[in-house]
């Protein structure tokens, strides 16, 4: 069965054509997308969480057809990085490093992977191509984008070369006063739309060489009448490393998986998630390791919150290939809930096929420990406050593992902003 | 002055109906030192979670009374004649602790990410706060709308630079009272008791109680676990509370050792949920030397 919602049945090759024309893309991109878009009658939904007994996130559910609005997308967006590296827009790495990304586009992300790759492929309209030469340290690259429009696609592509090092921000919000955000009045259709719903789709690709290092950081902040669908994944070459941020606080539903191939021996990956998931808030997230080379590390740390009724569902996969001799591979999970209504799932899953392998994995489900919270309160903090320290020294595991300060005290200052907004 | 009163004390476990205090009596004021001691399981944790409103116990019957005098916080806060008495059962544990109720935990929790810098500033601020709201008579009022405009022109400061005792002072008063304890200062940025040995956290209880400067210490086997030297740091660290702040302290002990370095006025036997029987120090000597069952056959007439 492929996707519910049709909407590949109201999207041209011409409009296709539209965004890759104007974005002055060479002839193999524009056939790239239009191979994706005529993939879309065969392809499935990203496969989601299951539980025994239940279907955690309902792609099929999303009514795409209203929400995909290919040729209006609008955002405002900086792309912010030191000199010695090159942080470009699309239009900018089309002119400039057009073998790049005949290279590396669609190389570790595969398009034609499911049918929401596959639309975010044929639609982006936007990107970011990070470029580090050989033996360059560029920190704090930046990248926001505010959302205003009903739907946005985008594209990122990180490359490093040998044993150069970046640290990376990568942001996204809704526009206050954007188009996405004012009353419907549908073009299209005559199905009367939700009025403020949006859709964010982004495609994450990073090529790391031989002994770089990459920290890429995620903070998505999209308003909570938001879908997101995001996939992140990287590979890396021999000794070199991949860290990254998943930070998610924004939308009402959101699919994310973040991933890394351990393709070089020595390499490493970690992978750090916070989230805090309030309202009615979903959050379907999954984090993979494929340890494909020898002495290959990961460590896997997820921490989020949920609250009201919001839901979070966690899967966290190690995969240990019969080539990856001397692997370690670690990983833990810990939601904390902060009201009755809300639920989590969380599974760890570790596959190994070959047994010179050190791996661990937990997950925890918790509430708030009343010994701490007692042990607090009788110094003289009131509940509330004491609360929320529990709540914020919870996050500080993991945000201590941010190297890009702008990420840290922002998710560190809209979880307090959260925190203090409740009771 | 202050003065702890228990009387009648009756508590059980919340959710079930397992009886563990059965009628103590108790009175503690500023200045004196108590040690209460008695069998494991006897209910000693019990008294000093209930003096201090864990919600685990639910009180049956019995009153625990907080007595205080005119200046007992200072020239700055007036005590009313009808604020004189409090009723803890009716408090919150953080108002408890704000009039001055200080509880030492047996087994003090471990928490990730609050350093204790911060979590301290924040609970003598809190202490502070919560006292002035106590307290608060007519004029209150106009102080309170102050606050509110206040609040208003910086509504997102959030904790940092709020409160009574700023930054900068507080790290004052923390540096002096560690070097008191001989306490490494770099425990002021760890995390609150998050991997310290059993001999640290008790030093770390001490600490907070010098820092929130309560009137009446409940201290839960500050003893146990310490070697030959922190013992006498924290035996003069629980020195210094009683003759500089003139709080008074409830010892909760199993050894007469601390007791040669804080030398109790007063020593308490308890037994199946009461207090089978009070004397001087040289009880303390006797239960060292004999153990509990004379206790009990003098009270029960059985062992
Ligand atoms: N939350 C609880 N749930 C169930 N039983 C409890 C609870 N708290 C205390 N008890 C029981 O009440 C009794 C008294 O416990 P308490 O901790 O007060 O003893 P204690 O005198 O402090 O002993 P120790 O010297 O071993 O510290 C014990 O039998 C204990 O098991
Ligand atoms: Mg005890």
């Amino acid at each position: 069965m492929s996707a519910g919602t049709q909407v590949h049945a109201n999207l041209t090759e011409e409009q296709v054509r539209e965004i890759s024309g104007d974005l002055g893309e060479p002839d193999w991109l524009t056939e790239t997308r239009l191979e994706a878009l005529a993939a879309l009658e065969e392809l499935e939904m990203p496969d989601v969480i299951r539980t025994p007994g239940r279907d955690w996130t309902n792609l099929h559910e999303l009514d795409f057809e209203s929400l995909v609005d290919p040729l209006n997308a609008a955002e405002n967006k900086d792309q912010v990085g030191p000199d010695e590296a090159d942080v470009l827009s699309w239009t900018e790495a089309v002119d400039e490093h057009e073998e790049l990304l005949k290279e590396h586009f669609g190389s570790i992300v595969d398009p034609q992977e499911n049918y929401l790759t596959a639309l975010s492929t044929a639609l982006f309209s936007t990107g970011t191509v990070i470029y580090v030469p050989e033996g360059v340290d560029a920190e704090d690259v930046a990248i926001r984008t505010e959302q205003n429009s009903r739907s946005l696609f985008n594209y990122t592509l990180v490359v490093t070369e040998e044993s150069s090092s970046v640290t990376i921000l990568e942001r996204q919000s809704t526009g206050e006063d954007s188009e996405a955000r004012s009353a419907s009045s549908s073009a299209s259709g005559d199905e009367p739309r939700a009025a403020d719903e949006q859709y964010y789709s982004g495609i994450v690709e990073v090529a790391a060489g031989e002994n770089s290092y990459v920290q890429y950081g995620s903070l998505q902040n999209l308003s909570e009448e938001a879908y997101n669908f995001t996939v992140k994944r990287g590979v890396t070459d021999t000794y070199a490393t991949i860290d990254w941020i998943e930070g998610n606080l924004g939308t009402q539903l959101t699919k994310t998986e973040v991933s890394t191939e351990l393709r070089g021996d020595s390499s490493e990956t970690q992978i750090v998630g916070a989230f805090y998931g309030h309202n009615d808030q979903h959050f379907d997230l999954d984090a993979k390791v494929w340890h494909r080379a020898e002495h290959t590390t990961a460590d896997l740390v997820t921490r989020g919150v949920t609250d009201d009724i919001a839901r979070s569902v966690y899967e966290g996969v190690q995969d240990v290939g019969s080539d990856a001799w001397d692997t370690s591979s670690y990983q833990r999970e810990n939601t904390l809930m902060l009201s009755d209504e809300s639920e989590a799932d969380a599974s760890p899953k570790l596959i190994i096929n070959n047994h010179d392998t050190e791996a661990s994995h937990s997950a925890t489900v918790g509430q708030i420990d009343k010994e701490d919270l007692f042990y607090m309160t009788s110094r003289g903090v009131d509940p509330r406050a004491a609360r929320n320290m529990l709540v914020e020294g919870f996050f500080v595991p993991v945000l201590e593992e941010v190297d890009v300060d702008e990420l840290r005290d922002d998710l560190t200052e809209l979880i307090g902003a959260r925190l203090r907004q409740r009771d | 002055m202050a003065r702890l009163e228990l009387n009648n004390l009756h508590a059980e476990v919340a959710e079930g109906d397992e009886k563990i205090l059965e009628g103590v009596n108790l009175e503690v004021r500023s200045g004196e030192i108590h040690a209460l001691m008695g069998p494991n399981g006897s209910g000693k944790s019990t008294t000093a979670k209930v003096i201090a409103g864990h919600p685990a116990y639910e009180v049956t019957d019995g009153e625990v009374l907080l007595h205080l005098e005119d200046e007992e916080f200072g020239e700055d806060i007036e005590i009313d004649e009808d604020q004189r008495t409090w009723n803890l059962l009716d408090l919150e544990p953080n108002e408890r602790a704000a009039l001055g109720i200080f509880l030492g935990f047996q087994y003090p929790a471990e928490i990730e990410g609050v350093t204790m810098t911060n979590f301290l500033r924040t609970a003598l601020n809190a202490k502070i706060e919560e006292r002035e709201e106590l307290f608060e008579d007519e004029d209150g009022e106009a102080d309170a709308e102050e606050d509110d405009e206040g609040f208003e022109n910086s509504p997102m400061e959030g904790d940092v630079d709020e409160g009574e005792v700023g930054v900068a002072e507080f790290q004052q008063i923390l540096q002096e009272k560690m070097e008191q304890l001989d306490m490494d200062e770099k425990f002021a940025q760890r995390y609150l008791n998050a991997g310290f040995s059993g001999g640290e956290k008790k030093q770390n209880e001490v600490l907070q109680a010098a820092i929130l400067e309560p009137s009446v210490a409940v201290l839960d086997e500050i003893d146990s676990g310490l070697d030959i030297d922190r013992l006498q740091d924290v035996s003069s660290g629980i020195n210094a509370l009683r003759d500089e702040q003139g709080t008074g302290i409830l010892q909760i002990t199993h050894y007469q050792r601390i007791l040669d370095y804080v030398e109790p006025d007063h020593v308490h036997v308890m037994l199946d949920g009461q207090i089978a029987k009070s004397g001087g120090p040289e009880l303390a000597e006797k239960l060292e030397d004999k153990g509990y069952d004379w206790v009990r056959e003098e009270v029960y007439g059985t062992a």
